[in-house]
């Protein structure tokens, strides 16, 4: 059953193309990864599907809802959630606070809103750290609260843009895990942007790769990883490539 | 880090700090300390509903003169001109600032950058303007006389006063703590990530303004019928910046400090005049020196670190903690301010 579904979604940036008739569907309960080199447009369609920037033509549907023109906050609400390529906690607050955050919107019922953003923080592995100042964190705790904060607002679509990016191996590895548990223990349906080619690989059923705003090509893992059009764009034409 | 036993030194504290006010014109008397005080304790709820706003989510508001003098010219026009009873100024000013705080914040508060803080400012400057391009209805600069007193006794005025900023500290520091409060720092941290987080951010800001306008407004209602006149100074952009050195002294953000620093700057200034035509420099050189060695504020800090030794509870450094987010949030606008 498709939860997501965007169709011919175009934005441009004054003279720049960023996105570029984008089509997509993502089934519920799907982990769908988003390929492409730096500049491709990934994290602008991340902007559009979230409300951040307004698209320019298109349409984007949410379990049936058309998202366009919709703030940020209300599509939060409507169950879709992200996270940042940089992290960004909220400064002078401790952990257990930035997630508090998380669950204030409309979505969440009222209840005891601190057990619960501690149960989150167990789930992320960040129990015992409730207390500390958010800025305090490791880069990867960050990442892990920055997770934590966005399950707090309880979504059905989670879009990851690079967790990895910045973490040592170890802390990748123990991300992995945790990404493929939110999939499978909670059914999240989850879009993953990562340049780390290995775990990412592992981690999606499903890619759909970017080049210049355009989809040029879907598929399972292996289909992407031989198909021409993303050699080309990943690593250049082939003679230029033993050339460089 | 806010344990009961924080908050029940908290609400000592306040009480104590309550008692001392109120007896000080018993022990003191003469007209001249319960005026003081009366501006004093009028300046402290104008800078703790600044802080609530501006402190909170660190969007700074330059023109909090404009919703005390609006606050001021309702209870004048009410009282003479329309011929009601002083005690209907109150709730009338409070009212006619929110009116105004809606009028400036709808437009402004959703942009960011320094659009908001120019706003403010230029609504103050206009107002101003205004009340002497329209002088036939305003009075110009003679503003409006005549104002009757809410209480006959300055003494009980003085205890009104006192209880109006007790009620609004009360207030404004339980919402501060509260959800709305955390909501108003996420909005400091990070405008952004408050989104992401499904808030409704304009909604905050906004009934924040409305808030905060509304005791500013209040207070200046409450100045009206202390000076039995308003006039255009009210709406001075100077008016404005002593409140928020006095924020700044009392330690940003952290609403109850804000009053401390309004006393202790009022105070200052009274016992400076002896010094005749030094006071300002004075004055100045002490303010510079605060802000320098104590960028953080003084009142705030300094409670807080008495509070931590109180409690006996070494636990995390409270008092080091709002150092720590004024240095994080400074690394984060200076290095990490890249677009969504």
């Amino acid at each position: 059953m498709t939860l997501l579904s965007v169709k011919d979604l175009d934005k441009h940036f004054g003279g720049l193309h960023a996105v570029k008739h984008v089509s997509i569907e993502v089934a519920r309960g799907e982990v769908v990864g988003i390929l492409g080199p730096n500049g491709a447009g990934k994290t602008t369609l991340y902007n559009l599907l979230t409300g951040f920037i307004p698209a320019d033509s298109g349409e984007i549907l949410f379990n049936g809802h058309a998202l366009r023109g919709v703030r940020p906050h209300r599509i939060v609400g409507m169950g879709i959630a992200r996270t940042f390529q940089l992290c960004r906690p909220f400064v002078g607050m401790s952990v257990l606070e930035n997630v508090r955050v998380g669950s204030l919107g409309p979505r969440v019922p009222a209840g005891d809103l601190d057990a619960r953003a501690r149960g989150l923080l167990g789930d992320v592995g960040l129990a015992g750290k409730e207390d500390v100042p958010s800025e305090r964190l490791s880069y990867g705790d960050q990442r892990r609260l920055e997770i934590a904060r966005a399950l707090a607002t309880e979504p059905e679509l989670l879009l990851l843009d690079e967790p990895f990016a910045g973490l040592g191996s170890g802390e990748i590895d123990e991300l992995s895990v945790l990404i493929r548990r939110l999939h499978q223990d909670k059914g999240l349906t989850i879009l993953l942007i990562e340049h780390k080619l290995r775990e990412f690989m592992k981690l999606v059923s499903r890619i759909i790769a970017i080049d210049f705003g355009e989809v040029i090509a879907t598929g399972t893992p292996a289909e992407i990883v031989a198909n021409p059009r993303v050699i080309e764009a990943y690593i250049g034409r082939q003679e230029v490539g033993h050339a460089a | 880090m806010n344990t009961p036993r924080y908050r029940n030194i908290d609400r000592a504290g306040a009480i104590i700090a309550l008692a001392i006010l109120a007896v000080l014109p018993l022990v003191f008397t003469g007209r001249y300390l319960v005026g003081v005080l009366t501006v004093a304790a009028i300046y402290g709820i104008w800078a703790v509903s600044w802080d609530f706003m501006s402190g909170l989510t660190g969007r700074e508001n330059f023109g909090h003169s404009l919703f005390i003098g609006v606050g001021a010219y309702t209870a004048g026009f009410m009282n003479t001109a329309w011929g009601f009873g002083p005690w209907w100024s109150l709730p009338a000013a409070m009212l006619v600032a929110v009116i105004f705080a809606l009028i400036m914040g709808f437009p402004t508060l959703r942009l960011r950058g320094p659009y908001f803080a120019l706003a403010m400012l230029s609504g103050a400057v206009i107002m101003q303007r205004l009340m002497l391009i329209f002088w036939e209805y305003t009075g110009g600069e003679e503003g409006i006389q005549g104002i009757d007193p809410l209480l006959a006794s300055p003494l009980y005025f003085y205890w009104l006063v006192l209880a109006v900023l007790a009620a609004t500290t009360l207030l404004l520091v339980s919402l501060a703590r509260s959800d709305w409060g955390l909501i108003l720092k996420a909005i400091r941290g990070d405008e952004a990530t408050c989104l992401a987080a499904g808030i409704n951010i304009t909604f905050y800001k906004i009934a924040s303004l409305a808030i905060s306008a509304a005791f500013a407004g209040l207070g200046g209602a409450l100045y009206a019928h202390y000076q039995l006149q308003v006039s255009p100074q009210l709406f001075a952009v100077v008016t404005s910046i002593t409140i928020i050195t006095m924020v700044y002294v009392g330690g940003m953000g952290s609403v109850y400090g804000a009053v401390g620093g309004a006393l202790l700057l009022s105070l200052m200034t009274e016992l400076l005049r002896d010094f005749g035509e030094w006071r300002l420099m004075i004055y100045s050189l002490v303010l510079i020196a605060i802000l320098f060695f104590l960028p953080n504020g003084l009142v705030a800090p300094i409670w807080q670190r008495l509070r931590t030794r109180l409690a006996r509870d070494p636990g995390p450094p409270a008092a080091s903690a709002p150092q720590e987010a004024k240095r994080a949030i400074d690394n984060a606008v200076a290095g990490k301010g890249e677009a969504v």
